[in-house]
Formats: structure tokens, sequence, C-alpha cells
């Protein structure tokens, strides 16, 4: 009986179930397995669908304040900002009308020539949209959750983008929502393309305490980068479409001592505001297989035992 | 019985009551409020208080349940808040039958150990995993959590501090 407290029933005597360090050395053995499978034979999917699918009410409840005080301050923004808004917007359209008049006719013009010249047709995107329900609070690692899941067929690897470039990728899909990897995250790595150069690279992750951005590693102390160089998806993965804006050069280090220059990127996406955004089929399915290769001979190395 | 002299003689606790404040720990927690390493852990001060204060209703088990919930929710390591809250959880059924002869704000000193304990325990499990260092502003989440000792002790012991035989002069 718990001190200065009145109980109706007595605890019972003799019945006291296992003793709390039996307890605590079942439950830690218990959470110690279930990190080792998550991290590293990643076998925790199941469990993990069917604690979110449970959670989901609660979280959904979490969500209405937030998204009530978002609602209605977007209402009571004021009315010239929003005729500035949709001036801006309509001429943005205006400028864009006439792009799009051209696109058509270069589509056209561009099959048309791909056709003479035998290439393969270019691939099709399919996409759809989603809503970003929350930043996923766990402060070691950049991660947002999306509304969208396996039941609205969402798959696992999809690429997910926003209106101004790559947000990042889908790491784990539940039933109801998804959870994207930013490509700020340290474990993300995304192949790139120098527009201006048209030198491929891998552009990775990179969370310093001064802001969040990515590195391009690996590139010679005496390589063609410039600060304001725009990198696009290559398209060589197979995952992410070609073109698609990823990073723009921010600061490059060369260093005397050292082979490669340090070449910090900040990523075109909002990474830290994303409100909707659009999940990307991988394209690694429409790309055609690779041919069978014959086992290569390997003569065997001198001095190895037979 | 043996009680602290000059305080009121607690009533029964409400189990019903015990599990809306733990839910209500939960939301609090699941409030999307963004990447805040400062933010204070809501569901174990909640449960820190209820091993300490019904040891008997709200044990080991339970926390290591809740753990997990915040895991999936956070997405982070599977296990990584179910083990820190079980070995709060413990290290509360251990003091539980010491701290309650201590004033409140003498309490607060003390479960402040637990929860540096509690999130030291994460930051090293997630720095093992290969995680980013979140920033010294971590330090500050236990220190919140335990400030929040008193007032949590206020609130959640209302309920039992209600007259045991309302009249006119005291309705509730």
């Amino acid at each position: 009986m718990p001190l200065g407290t009145l109980d109706r029933s007595p605890p019972s005597f003799f019945k006291q179930g296992p003793s709390s360090l039996s307890k605590l050395m079942f439950f830690s053995a218990l959470s110690l397995f279930l990190m080792v499978a998550d991290i590293r034979f990643r076998i925790t999917q199941p469990v993990r669908a069917v604690l979110a699918t449970a959670l989901y009410p609660v979280q959904w409840l979490a969500l209405q304040p937030v998204r009530i005080v978002r609602d209605s301050s977007a209402y009571f923004v004021g009315l010239d900002q929003a005729n500035a808004s949709s001036e801006q917007a309509a001429q943005k359209l205006i400028l864009q009308s006439l792009r799009a008049g051209q696109v058509e006719q270069l589509m056209l013009e561009n099959n048309r020539l791909r056709k003479i010249l035998g290439l393969r047709e270019q691939l099709a995107i399919s996409a759809m949209s989603a809503e970003v329900l929350y930043d996923a609070a766990d402060p070691y690692t950049r991660k947002i959750i999306i509304d969208k899941g396996l039941l609205q067929g969402v798959a696992l690897g999809s690429p997910v983008l926003d209106e101004s470039g790559v947000l990042g990728q889908v790491t784990r899909v539940h039933p109801l929502v998804s959870e994207v990897t930013l490509v700020i995250d340290r474990d993300l790595a995304i192949p790139v393309l120098n527009v201006r150069t048209g030198a491929r690279s891998v552009a990775y992750g990179d969370v310093t305490h001064s802001g969040d951005g990515l590195e391009l590693r690996f590139m010679g102390s005496n390589s063609d980068v410039q600060v304001g160089d725009l990198l696009t998806t290559s398209g060589v993965d197979g995952v992410y479409p070609p073109g698609l804006p990823v990073a723009k050069i921010s600061k490059i280090e060369r260093r005397a001592e050292s082979a490669f220059a340090k070449i910090y990127c900040t990523p075109q996406a909002l990474v830290a505001g994303a409100r909707h955004v659009m999940v990307v089929k991988p394209v690694s399915a429409q790309i055609p297989a690779r041919p069978e290769t014959s086992e290569p001979v390997v003569a065997p190395k001198k001095g190895t035992p037979k | 019985m043996m009680m602290p002299s000059g305080q009121q003689l607690l009533l029964p606790a409400n189990p019903l009551f015990i599990w809306a404040s733990l839910i209500a720990a939960l939301l609090l927690n699941m409030l999307p409020l963004g990447r805040v390493p400062w933010m204070p852990d809501f569901m174990a001060l909640v449960l820190v208080f209820w091993n300490v204060h019904q040891p008997q209703r709200v044990g080991i088990g339970l926390a290591f349940m809740f753990g997990l919930g915040m895991d999936v929710h956070q997405s982070s390591m599977l296990g990584q808040h179910a083990l820190s809250y079980t070995a709060l959880s413990f290290l509360g059924i251990m003091i539980h039958r010491r701290l309650l002869w201590f004033t409140v704000p003498s309490q607060a000193l003390q479960v402040l150990p637990l929860f540096v304990l509690a999130h030291g325990l994460e930051l090293m499990i997630r720095l093992i995993g290969g995680g980013t260092f979140p920033g010294w502003w971590l330090l500050l989440a236990p220190l919140l959590e335990s400030l929040l000792w008193p007032v949590v002790s206020i609130l959640l012991l209302v309920p039992q501090r209600r007259a045991p035989n309302p009249d006119e002069n005291r309705p509730l």
C-alpha cells in the first residue's frame, strides 16, 4: 500500500509476482533484442506496423490542436497579403504558360527525333500527392511522417519531392502512414549531376550544429566546382527520375593537406517546412533487367592455400 | 499507519484516472512541435510519478509498452525508449518507499539523477547505433522534467485530496 494513502483492498501478501529486478532483466533484454533486430537484421517491420496502426488515433488527436492553430492563423492573414500572393501567382502563371506552350511542341519534336534515332522512350513518372503529418521528434535523425501508406500504394524506396526539389526517400511504410528520410539525414546518399559541368557525384546528408545541408564527398581538390552550381539527380541509380534539382553548392573549402575538397551544399527542397509533397514511384521497375553475365574466371592468387 | 506527520491522508487512486493521465502524457509527447532536443519527456515524468505513488498498478511492463509506442511514433530505434523507460521505472520503484518521506521540492531533486540517467542511456544507444549528436541542449531535458515534478505532484494528486464525505461546504 502506498504511503499515506487509503486503499479499499489490502495489497496481496503472498502473491507478489516476479520481483522488480527480474522484470528489469527481462524487459531490458527484450528491448536490447528488439534494437538488434531493428538495426542489424531489420525484421521488426511487422511489430512497427501493428503499433503504428494502434497509435494512429492518438496521433490524429495530438495533431488536431496544432492543425487548428495553423488553419486559424492562415485564416486571419491580411487581405493585402492574399492579394499580393495572388498577383505573384498570376505573374508566375503568365511566365509559365509561355513555356508550357513551348513544352508541348518540344515534347512532340523530341518524341519524333527519338523515334528517328531509335532511342528508348523516356520513362513515364507516376506520382501521388501527400501531406506531411509531423517532423519525427527524434533528434538523432532527420525524418518526416507523411499521411499516405501501404493502403494508398506507397512503395518502399519511393523518392519524395516538393515543389522546389528532391526532399528525400520513403524508408518505412506502415499501413496508414509512411516515414520519409530527408536528404540531409546522415544515412541518405543521392547520386547527383552538376548541371554546369555534367560531372556525376554522390551527395551525402550532412547534419552539423551550424545548419543542415549536404556534402559532396570524394571530389578532388582541383575538381571543377563553383559556388552556386546546381546539382540535379543524375538518374543512374534507378530510383530518382533524372533532372530533379537537389541542392546548390554553397561553400567550397580546398585544403592543402587533403586530396579532396570539402564541398557544402544547401538543399533546394524545403527540408524544414514542407507541407505538401509528391511521392513518385521508383523508376527501377521500368528499367530493363541487367543482362546475364557469365562468371569471370579468376586466376588463383599467389600464396593462397589450395 | 506510518506516515510523515502533518500530511493529509489520501483517498484511493482511481485506475481510470491513472490511465487517463498516462494517455494525456502520451498525447503531450506526440504534439507535433518539431525536432526539439530539450523537450521534456512528459511520458517519462508521469510514469515515474505513478511508479513512486502506485507501484502496484503502474509497473515496469507498462513502462516498456509505452516506450515501444514512443519509439514507433518518433520512428527512432525500436526499443530505445522502451529500455530507458524500463530502467527509469525500475529505479522509481526502488526509491518509492524512501522518496515519499521528503518534501516535494526535495523529491524533485532526488528524481533528477533518474532522468539524467534515462536520457544518457538513450544518447549512448543512439550514438552507438550511428545517430547524429543532437547538441548540448539535450542536457536541459532532464532538468526541465525534474522542475516539472512539483507541478505533476500537485496536479495528479488532486483527485485523491478530495473530501472523503462531500457536504455543502465541500461539494467535491
